[in-house]
């Protein structure tokens, strides 16, 4: 039997404590333990994105990461972007522009684009299309074939 | 009226798009039921073998395990249109997806746990994975179940013609013939497969919280499978993670889940991981195909001869029947006076395969359009040329007696061919390191349903509440495709209210009117044609109330900005408020309709003869691509697109569909593949089968061609399959162009594209 | 999956959890990004996962400038390594070969340690690293260090020389390899654009002068061989020659010489003789636009 470990640590904004198995995979931890089912399990392997969390505002897979690894780190979700009855303007802008079809990826998507969007503003980058597609290596999705969603990144930088 | 349209043709986004962009959309993995158990399938370790002995003991042993079945522990019918799919496979496995055992348990990680002891004693036998080998008469009867009456391995065989093949062949000038071999691809949803199970002991009944794409269907298929009564089954559908047609079909692990359920009398889930995805999950029919055409000495078809030989794999599912639409565009696309089509599904100790978005079209129009090239080249004619001069048109009955009285096919082709500016970048000559090339294809699907169920129709049920909120109960599923957001746009349009006031639900087999299912693009068609039926019996008791409000008549009415008002007149009442009067004061009725539409197709005699679907949707597109000499990969650049559409509805989810579908073509084009050797697959993962990623992705250029089909709701026809058909012949054709190599086998991977260059230097 | 695990936070908490675990069941987990498919594939009993994530030691997590050359902390994730200025000026091909791996997210986590101790013949930083011809910096347990040149730190397929009781602090970059008109370039050959591991790569870092002679020659080969190769023979080739003045009978010259450490396999990806053969054209192919720092 594993050891069990406690970790201190602060989802979509509130502080909690938890105690954990060692080898607790951090989208296992969202989904089952704190019940938070937006962030999806895509692959397991690292390669869809699906899973996306913001981990201190970075974007990670959090199908392989350990969750006691939050411990000290502020964690956030897609749950955690909807404020006060308002969505945030990556996930208004991928409904309004159609970067939505059956909605499994977006989760993954928003996130990314999220500490994207976040990192080309604190760096003063208007990315351009290439870059965007770079950003978003990561996130694959069956529906859209990427072109809308690309457009809703587009859009977010030109408010 | 079309011109005036006020929310139909206007970019509407997604109905629920806010709820799945906050992650709120429930899918079938997030369902949580109380005393919930998670299920585990084992499956074969070998594609052939005896199944000895089968030893659950220690796996019923493990504390927080309820309950393991084998087949010996229930009664089951098969499954699969041919019934020759056993649910849990005994004393023998004949491909490596076979379902041996099944355990319920209190945690995934105890039931996956528990599925390590159970012990099976396997006798390997040799197996057959080439459908030519089992073809041969030495070779051994692979399915048991198997009920045909020809040759022994041979599941399901089409034979097709029309006209009079050796007279066209006769006065053919050129007759080229190839061969195609077509890959195995996999639909690789984002949402696995997940289903919960929740069986009452209490009064028998049975709710399947499931991801079919034909709730109605499947709830026959299980009942018959389970040996229960359909009406005993409910089937709510959670928010779908993609289909493309994985749905369509009803696999082993559906009835499994139910039998954990009804044998512990707790909910079971099971939610595929992606490898167990991979390895269940149907594939695209993979297939070879031979191909002969021919063309007189103008330039005018003369006729088609086709055999195809599919690996059926070792059950049969909804793979085996592509012909049924494969034969479509053999006898029918493009004009061509005669033509013979033969397809055998042969049995073999591989995976079966299913249905998937475009259902063998993507597989025929490939072979069709590089024929086409071929045939044009041979002769010296212009490749462009020769599709313009054969071109389908308006009017036109086809051998096989498809009627178009729509036909958008000579205008798709002539828009991609001057949007791209094809007769220019065709004839470049090329040199240096990267090539470019530019291809054409086109295409046709049915569009408005496809008439193979005893009926192709669709039931509505549209109720108004006393505040003017429309609720449409329709018996069409969402599979992500936007119908839903086609649905309440029609409504808006139709009743003048706004958007936001409409609600959607289809997702309860209890509640919602019946509907074949989500697939043959027939939703909007069947759908729409079906809402705007319910809608006109809603307004046969909505408007005389009005009128009378009004005092004027009924024809002089305009339903719109929420209100009901008198052209004549210019007076008007809010439409929430006539609801009120229907039912608070006399007559006291209900504001609720319903209405079932049938759409006007025949079934297909025992000749396959018949004008099988309500319309038909065609389209064209120019691939531009670049290919790199030193490392073989082909870049996609630019993508045109003309898609007869009969009547854009919503261009948002319009375009969406057409850029996810070329992509989608793409990967099946260039890099997906799943590779199976003896029997195993040997990629079943993301890291090895690849799909396209964002960085992939062409310019799509889209013209969406209009010809108002008189039978669509608005003039519209189907469009979800009709994006991806094209694209991989394009492609083709394209690389073709570029660096003139013929590529008859997907995908086209950068190796293949070197061993050719290869080939051409040493030639 | 089932494992134990200890996070220290120091290097002294560290070797003392190496000390304690040498009889015992134990793996390094950095960014996780390979070990946790490793473990899932196949789980391991006992196991204790020694857990570097949270292990704050400059030594381990820093890029800093040493000697005029570079120390690269064996934690320093692939984010980092892209992100840093020095390396996109100094030694670019480890920063293309830092891009392309995996994805942001993989990246966020991805350390070069965790690369170069997977030793994975298609690692991109470390076929990079080998083409810049790093040295690895070697921690014991017992507080013992050792610097050693990449090319003997690979052993084999999936095998370093690292002892049980040692682990890869950092790797330095030399500074001689820093000067000068750098020509430094990571191809990578795919199936797709992104999310590739590799059929087959090439690191080169060419220094010339101003006239455009190379000075220095630095290539490397991944995915070609049970380890990545170190192409010395067609750096020495280059050697004094005009980058802008190469004939096509040089270059093919310099790729025969490169395809000569090439004894690929062939997999599910490609053939050996694809593998042998892009590699060739690639090499081949560096010179043809040769007029701009890559």
């Amino acid at each position: 039997m594993t050891k069990q470990h406690t970790i201190s640590f602060t989802i979509n904004g509130h502080k909690l404590q938890k105690t954990i198995p060692a080898s607790m995979l951090l989208l296992d931890f969202i989904r089952d333990e704190l019940n938070l089912k937006g962030t999806k399990p895509g692959c397991g392997e690292g390669e869809c994105g699906a899973c996306t969390v913001l981990v201190d505002g970075q974007p990670v897979n959090s199908c392989l990461f350990l969750a006691v690894n939050i411990d000290g780190k502020d964690v956030t979700t897609v749950e955690g972007l909807f404020q006060q009855e308002m969505l945030d303007p990556v996930q208004n802008a991928l409904v309004e522009y159609g970067g939505i079809q059956c909605g499994f990826c977006t989760p993954g998507m928003v996130m990314t684009i999220k500490a994207f969007h976040n990192e080309c503003l604190s760096r003063n980058i208007i990315p351009d299309k290439e870059q965007i597609k770079k950003a978003l290596e990561g996130n694959l999705c069956r529906c859209t074939g990427y072109t809308k969603i690309v457009k809703a990144v587009e859009a977010l930088f030109i408010r | 009226m079309l011109e005036q349209l006020k929310v139909i043709g206007h970019p509407t986004p997604k109905l629920d798009g806010k709820i799945r962009a906050c992650g709120k959309a429930v899918y079938g993995h997030d369902i949580v039921l109380p005393n919930m158990l998670y299920g585990a399938i084992l499956r074969s370790k070998y594609p052939a073998a005896e199944i000895v002995s089968i030893d659950t003991s220690k796996a019923k042993q493990l504390p927080g395990v309820v309950c393991v079945i084998t087949a010996s522990d229930v009664d089951v019918n098969n499954i699969s249109y041919k019934r020759d799919h056993p649910i849990l496979k005994k004393g023998e496995v004949n491909c490596i997806r076979d379902e041996i055992a099944a355990v319920a348990a209190v945690s995934n990680e105890i039931a996956h746990k528990a599925l390590n002891l159970i012990k099976v004693d396997y006798k390997v036998k040799p197996g057959i994975f080439d459908p030519f080998e089992a073809l041969k008469d030495q070779a051994p009867q692979i399915n048991k179940f198997f009920a045909g009456k020809s040759k022994k391995n041979i599941t399901h065989e089409f034979h097709y013609e029309h006209g009079n093949l050796q007279e066209q062949k006769d006065r053919s000038a050129c007759i080229v013939s190839r061969r195609y071999i077509m890959p195995r691809v996999t639909h690789c949803c984002l949402g696995t497969c997940a289903i919960t199970a929740d069986y009452s002991r209490i009064d028998t009944r049975l709710t399947l919280y499931s991801v079919t794409q034909v709730p109605f269907l499947y709830q026959r298929d299980m009942a018959h499978a389970l040996k229960m009564e359909p009406s005993h089954i409910r089937i709510i559908q959670p928010v779908i993670g993609g289909g493309f047609g994985s749905k369509l079909d009803m696999y082993p692990y559906e009835p499994i889940c139910a039998l954990l359920s009804m044998k512990t009398g707790q909910p079971v889930q099971i939610v595929f991981d992606r490898e167990e995805e991979f390895l269940a999950s149907p594939t695209r029919q993979p297939m070879v195909m031979d191909v002969t055409t021919g063309a007189d000495k103008n330039g005018r078809f003369t006729f088609r001869e086709v055999k195809i030989i599919k690996d059926n794999g070792a059950y049969t599912s909804w793979g085996a029947t592509t012909p049924f639409v494969m034969m479509q565009t053999f006898s029918s696309l493009y004009q061509v006076p005669a033509c013979l089509f033969d397809s055998y599904a042969v049995y073999t100790n591989n995976v079966y395969a299913g249905s998937f978005r475009g259902y063998g079209n993507p597989q025929a129009t490939f072979a069709l359009e590089r024929n086409i090239d071929a045939l044009a080249d041979e002769m010296g004619m212009d490749r462009a040329e020769i599709r313009l001069l054969n071109a389908n048109y308006q009017g036109e009955t086809t051998g096989q007696g498809l009627v178009y009285r729509s036909c958008g096919h000579k205008q798709a082709l002539e828009t991609v061919i001057e949007k791209s500016g094809y007769s220019k970048k065709y004839s470049v000559i090329q040199q240096g390191r990267y090539r470019r090339g530019i291809g054409l294809s086109s295409m046709l699907h049915v569009g408005g349903g496809a008439k193979i169920y005893r009926s192709d129709g669709c039931g509505t049920t549209v109720k108004f509440d006393a505040y003017g909120y429309l609720t449409i109960i329709t018996g069409s599923t969402e599979i992500g495709q936007g119908s839903e957001t086609v649905l309440a746009m029609i409504a808006a349009e139709e009743l003048g209210i706004d958007i936001n006031k409409i609600r959607v639900i289809n997702s309860d087999t209890d509640v919602k009117p019946w509907d074949v299912g989500v697939h043959a693009s027939r939703t909007s068609f069947v759908a729409g044609n079906s809402l705007l039926g319910a809608i006109n019996e809603l307004k046969k008791k909505i408007s005389p109330q009005a009128a009378q409000m009004l005092n004027t008549d009924v024809e002089d009415l305009d339903y719109l900005n929420g209100q009901i008002s008198s052209r004549k007149s210019g007076a008007s009442v809010k439409i929430d408020k006539v609801i009120r009067e229907i039912h608070f004061n006399a007559p006291n009725e209900l504001c609720l309709a319903n209405y079932y539409y049938e759409p006007g197709s025949e079934f297909q005699d025992k000749n396959y003869m018949g004008n099988v679907s309500g319309a038909y949707a065609f389209a064209a597109q120019a691939v531009e691509v670049e290919v790199d000499t030193y490392t073989g990969n082909v870049k996609v650049l630019d993508v045109y697109v003309a898609q007869d559409v009969g009547k854009v509805l919503n261009p948002l989810g319009l375009s969406g569909q057409i850029e996810g579908g070329v992509v989608m073509g793409m990967g099946y084009a260039l890099t997906e593949e799943l590779i199976i050797e003896n029997g195993l697959i040997l990629n079943p993962n993301f890291h090895n089968y690849k799909l396209p990623t964002a960085g992939d992705i062409p310019n799509i250029h889209f013209f969406p061609i209009e010809t108002i089909d008189s039978a669509g709701p608005y003039g519209a026809k189907g469009v979800g399959e009709a994006p991806l058909i094209p694209t991989p012949a394009a492609i083709a054709n394209a690389v073709n162009n570029a660096i003139g190599v013929e590529m008859n086998s997907l995908p086209i991977t950068p190796e293949k594209v070197l061993k050719a260059l290869k080939n051409k230097i040493n030639d | 999956m089932n494992f134990n695990i200890i996070s220290p936070k120091t290097q002294e908490e560290l070797l003392r959890a190496l000390r304690y675990n040498q009889d015992k069941n134990f793996r390094f987990g950095a960014g996780y990004t390979d070990l946790i498919l490793e473990l899932k594939k196949q789980p391991a009993n006992d196991l204790t996962v020694i857990n570097l994530a949270q292990l704050q030691d400059n030594r381990f997590t820093s890029i800093t400038i040493i000697d005029g050359g570079l120390s690269i902390g064996a934690l320093t994730t692939a984010n980092s390594i892209v992100r840093s200025s020095l390396i996109r000026e100094k030694y670019p091909v480890l920063g293309q070969a830092a891009l392309q791996h995996g994805s942001r997210q993989v990246r966020q986590t991805a350390t070069v340690g965790g690369n170069l101790c997977t030793a994975s013949p298609a690692g991109d930083m470390a076929c990079a690293l080998v083409a810049l011809q790093a040295q690895c910096e070697i921690l014991s347990a017992e507080g013992n260090v050792r610097i050693i040149p990449i090319d003997i730190f690979f052993t084999g397929v999936r095998k370093t020389d690292l002892k049980k009781n040692e682990i890869l602090r950092s790797i330095i970059l030399p500074a001689d390899y820093a000067n000068g008109n750098i020509y430094s370039h990571f191809i990578k050959v795919g199936l797709r654009r992104s999310m590739e591991c590799s059929i087959v790569s090439l690191a080169y870092h060419i220094i010339a002068d101003s006239a455009n002679k190379v000075i220095k020659c630095a290539a490397a080969i991944g995915s070609a061989a049970p380890t990545i190769k170190f192409c010395k023979e067609a750096c020495e080739y280059l050697k004094g020659k005009t980058l802008n003045n190469i004939s096509p009978e040089e270059a093919k010259k310099f790729a025969a010489l490169i395809v000569e450490y090439a004894s690929p396999i062939s997999d599910i990806r490609a053939s050996a003789w694809y593998r042998k053969q892009v590699l060739f054209n690639i090499s081949q192919g560096i010179f043809d636009n040769f007029n701009s720092k890559v």
